[in-house]
């Protein structure tokens, strides 16, 4: 049996990897660093408190026994602490005066310990009760005359109640990490359940399914969003796939019938040419009909080459009224030579920024085609218009027009409305002109040109925005 | 019950000095017969609670409980204070 080469890593490294665990983990931090804010505030404020309440009241006291010392005999203040005992009914004071010599003169502590004689007059010592330890909290004072004092007192209680309370800390702290934790599975797996219809779409797609959308919610939240943008992405690739499709199909049909043409007048010219001159012509035919095979290569490709972008670094600022009456002069004679008239409406000037070359390329497509399905005698407009914002190019011709039902499909490359096929043409103007268009930021819209009548005609008009 | 608390007030807390611990001399039979001698000699001592007071007090300490009769002797005390003044 084959072993799995899978590597699993340890869980915490698997957890601080994926997005969700690091969130968790950030959630129980946080969760964690409120929680300790809120113990050290509750601490301050309690045992804290207490500590500082009986530092206070050893102070007040020692102040209190200090005044004493300043009359004449140590007997007083001798007194006053053993008054200060007899009513002690707490038993917390702790007391000691000591003469110069060290002979004990009042108070109810045995010794003078040796720690009471650092620097620091506070300090904090071990106390023996009834054979139990306890905790005592003392001041020294070193008074006039040599007399040493000790004031303090015994803080078993206070500590009790900060042993309690550091209890009911820990058991908050530790109900808290819980929860923390909980809430941090909770939240590794709220989000992993959101993810995981996005995960599936792409993974089915990955293994060939390109039908799959991801499923949404109705709770239009950012997965439910994340979700519709892809699902537009896919969409759109697609589309792109399906258009990609249809060119490779439509240039293997359509290119299929001019070379299958000039094959069989080759073979005629090779089997039934009379003379040299015959199938000399035979030769120059097929070599014409080769060129033209070229030249819709060569369209598929500039159409391919406008709608990559590339040539959106050649934009530059330009007036495009003069160029347009150029292409109208060029092709009013062709126009005239079919007793066709081409009448121009143009402004003096069309300041836009964008490529000349591309689109005069465009008009002249479009020039092209409203001659060759204008009837003789018939006659075709450009026109153009400045608004603040756009610049608008319209040929109109009169000829049999478009049905409705073509208009969408015809920017597609090589469509050809029914009626068209009989004229020639590869069926790539109109794409070459919608891809101009849309690398200058515009579009194209067709229109007819006299709706009521037998012939409506068609009106393309392209709307390229000035900046 | 016992959870590791006693890491909080150990990290809290002041460290306690000295290995030694300090002893009182008032928890013993001896300062209750030096409480009781200082209940009678005040003026309120014949008053009914200062006597139950001193009484009871003079009784726990010699029944062995100390501390609880010293606490009741200066209660006592204070009352015959309160009395007296």
């Amino acid at each position: 049996m084959p072993r799995a080469e899978h590597i699993h890593a340890p869980p915490l490294i698997g957890l601080l990897r994926s997005a969700s665990g690091r969130f968790a983990l950030f959630f129980t931090a946080f969760f964690a660093a409120a929680a300790t804010a809120a113990a050290v505030i509750l601490w301050w404020n309690t045992a804290g408190a207490l500590e500082r309440q009986v530092d206070a009241a050893i102070r007040a006291d020692a102040a209190a026994l200090t005044d004493r010392r300043r009359m004449p005999t140590v007997e007083a203040l001798a007194v006053a602490i053993e008054d200060r005992l007899a009513l002690d009914v707490q038993n917390e004071a702790l007391y000691l005066l000591l003469a110069p010599d060290g002979a004990k003169l009042a108070g109810n502590l045995e010794a003078w310990p040796s720690e009471a004689n650092a620097e620091q007059p506070w300090i904090r010592m071990p106390l023996l009760r009834d054979g139990l330890v306890s905790e005592a909290r003392i001041l020294r004072l070193d008074m006039s005359g040599g007399y040493r004092l000790l004031v303090g007192r015994d803080v078993a209680e206070k500590l009790r109640l900060r042993g309690l309370l550091s209890e009911g800390i820990a058991w908050a702290a530790s109900a808290s990490a819980a929860i923390a934790l909980f809430g941090a599975w909770g939240l590794r797996r709220a989000l992993e359940r959101r993810l995981s219809p996005v995960y599936g779409t792409a993974k089915e797609i990955a293994a060939g399914n390109l039908s799959r959308r991801v499923p949404l919610s109705d709770r239009d939240d950012e997965f439910d969003r994340l979700g519709r943008i892809m699902n537009a992405m896919l969409d759109r690739i697609a589309q792109l796939m399906e258009g990609v499709r249809g060119v490779s199909d439509a240039i293997a049909h359509d290119l299929r019938t001019p070379i299958a043409r000039a094959r069989a007048k080759l073979e005629e010219a090779l089997d039934g040419a009379r003379d040299e001159a015959a199938l000399r012509a035979a030769v120059e035919q097929g070599i014409a009909d080769l060129d033209g095979i070229a030249r819709v290569f060569q369209a598929v490709l500039r159409i391919a080459e406008v709608e990559a972008g590339a040539r959106r670094a050649a934009f530059a600022p330009i007036d495009l009224a003069p160029a347009l009456a150029d292409a109208a002069e060029l092709y009013g004679a062709a126009a005239e030579a079919r007793d066709q008239k081409l009448v121009s409406d143009l402004p003096t000037s069309l300041p836009l920024v964008g490529d000349r070359d591309l689109l005069m390329q465009a008009v002249a497509n479009l020039l092209d085609n409203a001659l060759k399905f204008t009837p003789d005698g018939g006659t075709v407009r450009l026109s153009a218009e400045l608004s603040p914002v756009l610049v608008e190019i319209a040929v109109a011709d009169d000829g049999p027009g478009l049905p409705q039902e073509d208009r969408a499909r015809a920017g597609e490359r090589f469509f050809r409305a029914d009626a068209a096929r009989s004229t020639p043409g590869s069926g790539l103007g109109l794409s070459l002109v919608r891809a101009v268009a849309a690398l200058h930021g515009g579009t194209v819209t067709l229109g007819d040109t006299n709706p009521e009548a037998e012939r409506p005609g068609l009106t393309v008009t392209l709307r390229l925005p000035v900046g | 019950m016992r959870l590791p608390v006693a890491l909080l007030p150990l990290m809290l807390a002041t460290p306690v000095q000295g290995e030694t611990p300090l002893r009182v001399t008032t928890d013993s039979s001896a300062y209750c017969g030096e409480l009781a001698a200082r209940v009678s000699n005040q003026p309120g001592a014949r008053q009914e609670v200062v006597r139950n007071l001193a009484e009871e007090g003079q009784r726990l300490c010699d029944t062995g409980h100390v501390r609880t009769g010293i606490a009741k002797l200066r209660r006592a005390l204070r009352a015959a204070q309160g009395m007296g003044g």
